[in-house]
């Protein structure tokens, strides 16, 4: 085995990994909180693209400007899309999942679906049927690193989504709106006999795990060039398998998730036969099922029962 | 203005989105005469000895692929109106469905496209489909009603070609009904893997496709026939759908060391993505696609990578023909756009049909039976016949590089004769 190369597909599958571990935080949060799959979390990830494509069309920025104005347009979009991301997470929960709430489960894992489909189809009518290039603002070069080489945009990805991870992490378990979070995934009931607004704490939910879905639609958006609206779909259901192979519901282990699926992608690539990835993908997802039900870091839930 | 009113109108009709009342209401509604839209190839029904004759087709509307199947139609359409122009009597129409679900063809929808289109008795041959998966879902259907299926653009050996073409049409196995006017993967294969090997001088080729019965059909003739020049052929992986990011596979492959990259499949499924992430890891090799890849779509989504690509295209070049120049005109005063790569393909398609309805009666048999005995059929492609499997005898391929971020033709390979 050239251990060279091993570690070049490490980078890659390690800027791969990222993508998918912060997509698949979006679902095993709101899992977490209201047992729900929530389909429409891959969408909402494109959809932040595509807010970000027409945010960054507004301000003017090419990949001509001038280096500190593209800097400025793209913290600018970078906040402003993942704030307008929260938002619509916030919304969807409302009018779609809220009206649901203690229904038979089933009844808002198909409205999930159905949101699915109509931010599909409403980017689709937006930014037509085609796949739409998106600007490139980030230079690409590359450091060599030894042998290695890593891609500026590469290490953008990776850094940013560590970041976000870190501050999630943060979040969650030192600040009292993260304890209320955790409080109300526990025992929602409790919580709220507790003085716990759960309503407030669930769209919060939905706040933060589609505001770092839009944060990832931007940072995609810049890494791959295009942006299509029918993307959602694959990254959604990659991500969905990341947060269930972590253990659905535990934040650490759908980053945990998310990484272990970008390097079985690219070792597959590299080792197996890239037609080969996905059938690899579930195929660890099974073992790992098989060995540990509830994921690699999942707990029983019998707490919940 | 009302010109141009019309002519909307006209679209929406021919798009078989609004009915002939419909139609005629609106055009009163708007004052147009009857003689405007009659001057652009529409007369009331009921006409005077006038039989309503429906062409059905079926291409990817929507999506990704609209950009295929929308100039594909546009030469559809073209062919009616001019059929239409020059009188006679039958009245023409086409019935369009749409193939493409979520923006990707889908050989299930192009089934039930097609299933539709024969229950309607008015429909005496359809045009379509554009991609080979959905062909091989349609012709079993196709065959058992007896009806005439032209492909503009299908280019998959098995759709026509014993053993394999023998289990779509068990049905009527006596009775070809499908023909197609450009030619086949077993053609153009090898001479993207010739122009790999012999102009491109590349001796070490990497292939990727996209695991459709175009993409992987393409993608192992040019793995056979560069072999059989003599180059090595280093890896042959497919893509898994959807997938968005190619540095994995592109690393793997760069530390083959190929000489050029050969892409199996259409822009959407990967085509496009690939060449622009090849900079990316630092590959700098020559990029070789079949037809699939030669599309403005591929400009767009490759962006600056684009340059310098190559694709094949199993056609002539209108442009390159002298008798296709009045088509090119035609067609750029009607759509105010440059014709698409199967827009002529999609015209002379549809014009057999056309011919065949005036000359044996708007009767699907008689049609079918009329288009399977084609011999020196002379269109504005070249002169030719369809042979005893539904294959035209117009055997050319066409070679475009992207230059200044356009498709330009480069070279062509005859092997008529």
């Amino acid at each position: 085995m050239n251990g060279v190369l091993f570690a070049q597909q490490l980078i890659n599958g390690l800027s791969l990994g990222a993508i998918y571990a912060v997509i698949a935080l979006g679902y095993t949060m709101v899992y977490g909180i209201v047992e729900l799959i929530n389909f429409a979390h891959g969408d909402v990830y494109t959809a932040g693209s595509f807010v970000a494509l027409a945010l960054l069309t507004v301000l003017g920025a090419t990949g001509h400007s001038a280096a500190a104005a593209v800097v400025f347009a793209l913290i600018v979009v970078l906040l402003a899309t993942m704030f307008i991301m929260g938002t619509s997470g916030v919304v969807i929960e409302r009018f779609a999942y809220r009206p649901l709430r203690g229904r038979p489960r089933l009844a808002p894992l198909l409205t999930a679906i159905g949101v699915s489909f109509s931010i599909e189809n409403l980017l689709q009518l937006w930014y037509g049927p085609s796949p739409v290039p998106f600007p490139q603002l980030v230079p690409n070069p590359f450091f060599a690193v030894g042998p290695l080489s890593v891609g500026q945009m590469q290490l953008i990805v990776i850094l940013s989504s560590l970041v976000m991870m870190a501050a999630l992490h943060f979040f969650v378990q030192r600040t009292k709106l993260g304890k209320a979070m955790r409080a109300t995934a526990q025992d929602w009931m409790a919580a709220e006999i507790m003085g716990i607004d759960i309503n407030k704490t669930i769209a919060l939910t939905f706040f933060i795990g589609s505001l770092l879905a839009g944060a990832a639609g931007v940072i995609t958006g810049l890494y791959y060039g295009n942006v299509w609206f029918i993307n959602g779909f694959r990254a959604g259901l990659i991500a969905f398998t990341a947060a269930v192979l972590g253990g659905i519901g535990n934040t650490t282990g759908a980053a945990l998730g998310g990484f272990v699926i970008g390097f079985v992608e690219v070792m597959t690539a590299q080792y197996v036969g890239f037609q080969w990835a996905e059938v690899t993908i579930f195929s660890v997802l099974i073992l790992v099922l098989v060995f540990r039900p509830t994921g690699i870091l999942g707990q029983q839930l019998s707490e919940r029962a | 203005m009302r010109d141009r009113e019309a002519r909307e109108l006209m679209q929406l009709f021919h798009a078989g989105k609004i009915s002939r009342r419909d139609l005629l209401a609106r055009a009163a509604a708007l004052g147009l005469s009857l003689g405007v839209l009659g001057g652009l190839g529409v007369r009331p029904a009921g006409a005077a000895g006038m039989t309503e004759v429906k062409i059905g087709v079926d291409l990817p509307m929507s999506g990704g692929e609209a950009p295929n199947g929308v100039p594909t139609n546009n030469g559809v359409i073209l062919a009616i109106e001019e059929a239409n122009k020059a009188g006679g009597m039958y009245h023409f129409s086409e019935t369009l469905k749409d193939d493409a679900v979520n923006g990707v063809h889908d050989p299930a929808q192009g089934a039930k496209n097609v299933q539709e289109l024969i229950a309607d008795s008015a429909v005496v041959g359809i045009v379509g489909n554009f991609n080979s998966n959905v062909a091989k879902a349609c012709i079993p259907i196709t065959n058992s009603a007896g009806i005439v299926q032209i492909s503009p653009s299908q280019t998959n050996p098995d759709l026509t070609k014993p053993p394999a073409a023998l289990d779509l049409r068990k049905a009527n196995p006596s009775k070809i009904n499908y023909f197609r006017v450009c030619t086949t993967d077993d053609l153009q294969g090898p001479v993207a893997a010739d122009y790999a090997f012999r102009t491109l001088k590349a001796r070490k080729l990497a292939i990727l496709d996209d695991q459709e019965t175009y993409g992987k059909g393409i993608a192992d003739q040019v793995e056979k026939e560069f072999k059989k020049l003599g180059g090595q052929v280093l890896s042959h992986d497919g893509i898994p759908k959807g997938t968005q990011d190619f540095h994995a596979i592109l690393t793997k492959i760069k530390s083959e060391g190929p000489d050029a990259i050969f892409f199996g499949g259409v822009t959407t499924t990967g085509g496009g993505l690939i060449r622009k992430q090849m900079p990316d890891v630092g590959l700098k090799i020559a990029y070789v696609g079949g037809d699939g890849i030669v599309e403005d779509e591929f400009l767009k989504v490759a962006g600056d990578s684009a340059e310098g690509s190559f694709g094949t295209v199993a056609a002539i070049d209108a442009t390159k023909v002298p008798a296709a120049q009045a088509f090119l005109t035609a067609y750029k005063a009607r759509f105010n756009d440059q014709p698409g790569a199967y827009s002529a393909n999609g015209y002379v398609a549809a014009k057999i049909i056309l011919d065949a309805v005036k000359a044996a009666g708007p009767d699907r048999e008689k049609v079918r039976a009329w288009v399977a005995r084609l011999k020196n059929y002379k269109s504005m492609l070249g002169t030719f016949s369809f042979d005893q499997n539904g294959d035209t005898t117009n055997r050319i391929i066409s070679v475009y590089t992207v230059k200044g971020g356009k498709w330009t033709w480069t070279d062509q390979v005859n092997f008529n004769g």
